[in-house]
């Protein structure tokens, strides 16, 4: 920290003591649910936190558990763990494919489409079961803009009041963005009774009112992303730069808050249609920063035993190189319509390789099955021989 | 045209905007047409003029059609890495403005620009995204013509659309000459424009004019800014794009606009969340703490009500109410309460965050 903007920093750095503050705040909302709406945690499972990492941009087998070298942490995952090696899949475009992941529901969208889906995601069915915070539900991405879209859909029974916490780390966390706000410096601190003035003044306007929750649940992501931006993820550079920084940024939001769910969305894989060796590089790239992750959880104590981890991609690619030596994804062979997916966990067995043929719209009803949530409209099934 | 959709429009229609321009039609006219709030000495200039006189005064400017151009370029993803630096879409809001381009013109050099093959890269996805973005055909149930394309694309012979092609630029050509892609073109121009839907069916005749070069798109845009619909939409909230709110934030703190890079790396950050709240709130702390607003002190606001509705008219396009009024004035007596600390509350509200 400049010593000479120690006066001048806005938040407190986001301390466990810190965060426990704002869960009890947090939770404090979450007693607002109507008695008997929100479901209990189902008793019989370990799993209290779950890693969902879409492992997408469009990759192939052959790539990943195909070749265990190019993988080592994926493949020591899968070894104790369950490994799907035939998930079927559709080939939607990144968006809608990977939006299928999380909806549980195969449907077509534009590859450039920038709006939100019609039906409930996977956060949305937690959210509103479990009575959960908005802390307690995150997506991390690489995409840019289209990628907050996965919040949540505009179903009329779900929708924003239980949509996740997107961050796209790369949109947000980059040098650029940081020296601008550098150049302003830092919010001064706004001591609680002028905070309680400000907030009475903005609840009047329009007669419209925010509930503390919301309210909470607000300052405490501007506080994170305010302390976030002098962590160094501004600094992440190279080919991944933005799967790396959504990694990151999951590391640290699990880190930090502890979320029941963090989805992390990776994309820099497609840079496979112009170049099969960068995209090579891209997924060992990731596969280390996904090795990365697995540590911090495994070194937990909170959430070594009660974190589970989902990984997969949305979609593979074509069989055949192109004509500049890349990979595009649009020959409908197997090697785009079927991949894998990796789950690793302390309720599920270890060590199977499953070729039973399943869907990756399947991963939504077992995250939502684990927890005790329903996916109502989604049209998956549980992940078979999953659970130990 | 007297469709049922402008109801209306024409001398009746004009007649009653012939009134002075409101505070809230002055902000929203100006960030709907230029994505940013007036300047102060452009409140000043237009303060008594007609809502016909600010419309065709704002579509005769070159920077109409620069944020014209920019929303297209959001339309189709071309931003940040895959912004297009080429002169010739760099030309277009001068051309498109003088009349020596036209929108099939334009919509045809984006899709041919470099930046469009690089967001788009292989014949699958092209061909997929030229379909779906301009023509507004889902691929999945016309995975044929997605074939015939991608078979044009890669340089053979095929049918596609109807018009033979043999070339990636023939994919584009064929693409933008179908009478779909204007149909698609008018109904998201006017969606954007009008926070609805276009009614009925009146999407095909404004897109016949268009292509037929019967009447600019100025024109036709004129029509539906002075029509019923549009002062309907003052009715309603929409939530400002992140780009907009960050010109607006701009203009209304430092009255300037951002330079290029600022925009373009707030607007970033800001599109990097789902829900953009936070950090936009934070951006406006970030600035009012800054000490580069220029507020005035406490001990400068000889009159905290008058000050109060100046605020009020100029951050939210409107008086307070009483009741709003009062909780601010009473608040503002408070010696906690800085100017900051009213301007954050205006600032930070969802309807600062809309027009």
């Amino acid at each position: 920290m400049n010593p000479n903007q120690s006066d001048r920093f806005a938040f407190p750095e986001l301390t466990r003591r810190g965060f426990l503050r704002a869960g009890l705040a947090a939770a404090a909302g979450t007693a607002m649910v109507p008695a008997g709406f929100a479901l209990a945690p189902r008793p019989d499972r370990l799993t209290r936190h779950v890693v969902l990492v879409a492992f997408a941009g469009g990759v192939r087998t052959r790539e990943t558990l195909g070749m265990p070298a190019n993988v080592p942490n994926l493949a020591a995952m899968a070894k104790e763990g369950v490994a799907y090696y035939r998930t079927k899949t559709s080939n939607l475009g990144h968006f809608g494919a990977t939006m299928s992941l999380f909806t549980g529901i195969s449907e077509a969208r534009g590859i450039r489409e920038n709006a939100r889906g019609g039906d409930p995601t996977l956060f949305e069915y937690l959210r509103k079961d479990l009575g959960l915070p908005a802390t307690d539900v995150w997506i991390s991405t690489s995409g840019g803009a289209q990628q907050t879209n996965y919040s949540h859909g505009l179903h009329q029974d779900y929708g924003a009041e239980y949509g996740a916490n997107v961050l796209d780390g790369d949109g947000i966390f980059n040098r650029e963005f940081k020296s601008i706000l550098d150049s302003w410096g830092r919010p001064k601190q706004m001591d609680p009774h002028e905070l309680e003035l400000m907030h009475r003044m903005r609840a009047s306007v329009g007669g419209e009112t925010e509930s503390s929750k919301e309210s909470e649940s607000r300052a405490t992501v501007e506080r994170y992303i305010l302390d976030e931006l002098t962590r160094g993820t501004s600094d992440v550079r190279g080919a991944n730069a933005a799967d790396a920084k959504a990694m990151r940024v999951a590391r640290n939001l699990l880190s930090i808050f502890k979320p029941k769910l963090t989805s992390v969305v990776l994309q820099n894989a497609d840079a496979a249609h112009g170049s099969y060796n960068q995209y090579s590089e891209i997924i060992r790239m990731n596969d280390a920063a996904i090795g990365e992750l697995w540590q911090v959880i495994k070194g937990d104590p909170v959430l070594a035993e009660t974190t589970s981890i989902f990984v997969l991609p949305e979609f593979g690619r074509d069989s055949d190189l192109n004509s500049r030596r890349g990979l595009d994804h649009g020959d409908g062979s197997d090697d785009l319509n079927y991949v894998s997916t990796v789950c690793w966990g302390p309720d599920f067995r270890r060590g199977i390789e499953s070729n039973e043929t399943v869907r990756t719209i399947d991963v939504c009803s077992t995250i939502c099955e684990l927890f005790g949530a329903r996916a109502r409209f989604a049209r998956g099934k549980r992940l078979p021989q999953l659970f130990s | 045209m007297t469709n049922a959709w402008t109801q209306g429009v024409g001398e009746q229609g004009e007649q009653e905007l012939v009134r002075p321009l409101s505070t809230r039609w002055l902000r929203g006219i100006f960030i709907d047409l230029l994505a940013r709030p007036p300047f102060q000495r452009e409140r000043e200039q237009w303060a008594g003029k007609t809502v016909p006189e600010l419309i065709d005064a704002l579509l005769l400017q070159t920077e109409f059609w620069e944020e014209w151009l920019q929303a297209q370029l959001y339309y189709f993803l071309l931003v940040d890495n895959f912004r297009p630096e080429s002169e010739s879409i760099l030309r277009l809001p001068g051309e498109l403005r003088e009349g020596k381009s036209d929108i099939p013109e334009a919509l045809l050099r984006i899709a041919l620009c470099a930046s469009f093959d690089r967001r788009n890269p292989g014949a699958d996805t092209f061909v997929t995204v030229v379909m779906e973005q301009f023509l507004g055909i889902e691929v999945q149930k016309n995975t044929r013509q997605l074939e015939i394309g991608k078979h044009v694309y890669d340089g053979g012979r095929g049918n596609f659309l109807g018009v033979m092609g043999s070339s990636q630029a023939d994919v584009v050509r064929i693409a933008i000459d179908d009478e779909r892609t204007m149909i698609r073109f008018v109904e998201r121009e006017y969606e954007r424009l009008m926070s609805a839907p276009m009614p009925g069916r009146a999407a095909r005749s404004f897109a016949d004019e268009l292509r037929q070069d019967e009447r600019s798109f100025a024109q036709i845009l004129r029509e539906w800014l002075l029509s019923e619909n549009y002062s309907q939409s003052f009715e309603t909230r929409t939530e400002l794009p992140n780009r907009v709110f960050a010109r607006s934030l701009f203009v209304d703190l430092f009255d300037r606009l951002p330079n290029t890079e600022e925009v373009r790396r707030l607007r970033s950050a800001l599109d990097g969340l789902g829900d953009p709240g936070p950090l936009r709130s934070a951006l406006v702390r970030i600035m009012l703490d800054s000490g580069k607003v220029e507020l005035p002190t406490r001990e400068e606001i000889e009159h905290p009500r008058r000050w109060i509705e100046e605020s009020f008219l100029r951050y939210l396009g409107r008086q307070p109410t009483a009741e709003e009024s009062a909780v601010f004035r009473e608040a503002f007596r408070d010696p906690a309460c800085r100017p900051e600390t009213v301007v954050y509350a205006l600032l930070t509200h969802p309807e600062y965050a809309s027009r």
